[in-house]
């Protein structure tokens, strides 16, 4: 077979171009990924309160999601974090977080594994204070070193040596709102 | 020793040398940049109290680095080569060399923003290489088809009656990225689980439907070129660029094996992966083919040992992506570093190599400066170093950590297993980083003067190749 007319015409070749690849975008992406987005919400799935919500746009802000995921495979290795993930558990999530790497634990429920709010705080201001060997950033620029906590604020527990001497670690709103969003990390139950 | 290959091209339009040259100087600005910013993530898994900045941890220094050195430094270059190219095998000058350049600029406009808000945080969350926000995605859309439509012009306005294969892929990629780009911002369909299906697919079609395509055309037409001999066979080019065409769409989804997107996608997926070693192997296969019997011009040469590594590398890190799809491999290395290694592998060892195999094979011939062999040499072996070493080292991390998790151990062990390795990995960008330095300094070299564009006489424009 002689390439015949595509060989000397550039307008073939771009339309030929154009209509493969936007059919077969049709069938790989838009048609499947409107499929996925009618299913609906686990019956177990409830909206975010706001606070926590505010979090999850904290935790995008991070980019937490590039080393964290949330996406539990039906593997022995996954067990840890949780059950199988579902379609379901994504359904209100914009966008969802599965990710592609693990450079740190899965957190699908992490509010479930790790339900201390203080750990949390101590852990986002030195992740070392906890787990001597992390290699996650401290995120410090959410917190407050002051010589004593006010009435209203939440201090995060830091062990000595893991913040200045005669400092008070207090939580900023930001980290308060991330914490939220890290408990509200809660697989939903699936009905059999 | 001066290049030998080297032949002035007296026939080169002097506006698409300046635009050409315009696009390799600024992807070299976006390459200084972008992998300097990789250095400084790579540093901080060694040493997380390294620079601890809010505008330079982690997680958001490594969706910029991923940004610039694709949309800044891999497609700047390919797409002024690109320009060059479509020009020289039309046999006519580039079609509007200000649009090109208007398309330049919207692109730098498009890239210093991505910098600006990914460090500042402001991003569509961890969906890798859509991260930036809408209006920078438009801007960079409108460059793409601006630069799209100069391709098309400049082909339409060829002196030959065939479309030479390297215009082929150069115009399958154009059509292909506005494409892909709009379909992964448009929202309609992406809700929920609806986004993962549209994120595997756009973060895989990103490289096989744009770097591929642009990378391959280039080599078309740049290693013939070299060699002073035709391509192989141009039959299993075009081969090439249908079979990539019809196969390398159906296989993003193997980003998400074992997820709860679709297994019918999943399976379509894995089936295809293997299929692209057709376009892989008939493209690499037929451009090394090309070589045969020239050994001794790649000896003399320093531009052609960058496309010898480069195709080798097109095959090898395919072959690697292939096997990485695979569900049995996909449970020891999925989540793990292995997957950086077999991204650097492509992106770097792959199309890379073969930009910079034709900046130095192309650009000479367009300014009439030649960089020092000598730098150049250096430029070669610090990159071809660097890289081995970094995507051994991050490879073996992969392999760790997935036999940590494999063996039920506790997740803290992966992380202490990979972390000799994560040393190694920031020593082999030491050297990528510090063999883009010398490859500024080339470029700088090879820079158009005054004196040699009014050298160039333009009606001798029309000249064969």
């Amino acid at each position: 077979m002689s390439f015949g007319g595509l060989h000397t015409d550039h307008r073939a070749i771009v339309a030929a171009a154009v209509i493969v690849f936007s059919i077969l975008t049709l069938v790989m992406a838009v048609l499947p990924g409107l499929r996925e987005g009618a299913l609906t919400a686990s019956a177990a799935a409830t909206p975010r309160e706001p606070e926590a919500e505010r979090g999850r746009r904290i935790f995008m802000r991070e980019g937490c999601g590039f080393c964290h995921t949330q996406f539990v495979r039906d593997l022995p290795m996954d067990r840890p974090y949780g059950r199988p993930s579902q379609p379901g558990d994504y359904a209100r999530e914009d966008p969802p977080m599965l990710g592609t790497q693990r450079t740190g634990p899965d957190l699908a429920a992490v509010g479930t594994r790790q339900p201390s709010e203080a750990w949390h705080l101590i852990h986002l201001y030195d992740p070392r204070a906890v787990v001597p060997q992390s290699v996650m950033p401290a995120y410090r620029w959410y917190f407050v070193e002051k010589d004593q906590a006010g009435p209203d604020d939440v201090v995060a527990p830091v062990p000595a040596g893991h913040a200045p001497a005669g400092k008070v670690i207090v939580a900023g709103p930001d980290a308060r709102a991330l914490v939220r969003y890290l408990l509200s990390l809660k697989q939903p139950k699936v009905s059999p | 020793m001066r290049d030998p290959n080297l032949i002035a091209t007296p026939g080169a339009d002097p506006a698409t040398v300046r635009v050409t040259f315009e696009y390799v100087a600024w992807a070299t600005v976006w390459l200084l940049v972008g992998t300097t910013l990789g250095l400084i993530a790579a540093i901080k898994l060694n040493w997380p109290e390294f620079l601890p900045y809010a505008w330079l941890s982690f997680g958001r220094v490594r969706p910029t680095h991923t940004n610039l050195v694709l949309f800044g430094w891999s497609s700047l270059a390919l797409v002024g080569l690109a320009l060059y190219v479509v020009s020289r095998t039309s046999r006519v000058p580039l079609w509007s060399p200000r649009l090109a350049r208007l398309a330049l600029w919207l692109w730098n406009l498009a890239l210093l923003g991505g910098l600006v808000t990914l460090l500042a945080g402001v991003n569509r969350g961890p969906q890798e290489y859509r991260e930036w926000v809408w209006p920078l995605a438009v801007v960079l859309a409108v460059a793409v088809l601006i630069d799209g439509y100069v391709v098309y012009r400049t082909v339409a306005a060829r002196t030959l009656p065939e479309v030479y294969v390297s215009n082929w892929y150069i115009l399958g990629g154009f059509c292909y990225l506005p494409i892909l780009y709009v379909t992964s911002y448009v929202p309609f369909y992406q809700a929920g689980l609806g986004n993962t299906v549209v994120q595997g697919y756009y973060m895989h079609n990103a490289m096989g439907m744009w770097f591929t395509q642009l990378a391959l055309g280039i080599s078309y037409y740049a290693i013939p070129r070299l060699l002073g001999r035709p391509v192989y066979s141009y039959a299993l080019g075009v081969l090439g660029f249908w079979t990539n065409l019809l196969f390398y769409p159906l296989i993003g989804a193997h980003h998400f094996i074992f997820s709860p997107v679709p297994w019918w996608l999943q399976s379509t997926a894995i089936l295809f992966s293997v299929g692209m070693m057709v376009p892989v192997w008939a493209g690499t296969g037929n451009l090394l083919l090309t070589f045969k019997g020239a050994r001794g011009a790649v000896s003399r040469s320093y531009a052609l040992p960058f496309f010898v590594v480069g195709l080798i590398g097109y095959g090898l890190s395919s072959t690697q992506g292939t096997i990485e799809a695979f569900r049995t491999a996909n449970i020891y290395l999925h989540f793990t570093n292995f997957t950086v290694g077999h991204s650097h592998a492509t992106l770097y060892g792959f199309i890379v190599f073969i930009a910079w195999g034709a900046v130095y094979g192309l650009v000479p011939r367009l300014t009439g400066h030649e960089p020092s062999p000598l730098a150049v040499g250096i430029h070669f072996w610090l990159a071809l170093v660097g890289v081995l070493t970094y995507v051994i080292a991050i490879s073996v991390a992969g392999i760790l950590q997935g036999l940590a998790w494999v063996a039920g151990q506790s997740f803290i062990v992966s992380v202490i297993a990979a972390e000799p390795m994560w040393l190694w990995r920031t020593i082999g960008g030491i050297l990528m980083v510090s063999s883009h330095v010398v490859f500024a300094t080339n470029v700088w070299a090879m820079r158009p003067r005054s004196i040699t564009v009014a050298a160039l006489s333009p009606d001798a424009a029309g000249m064969p190749a």
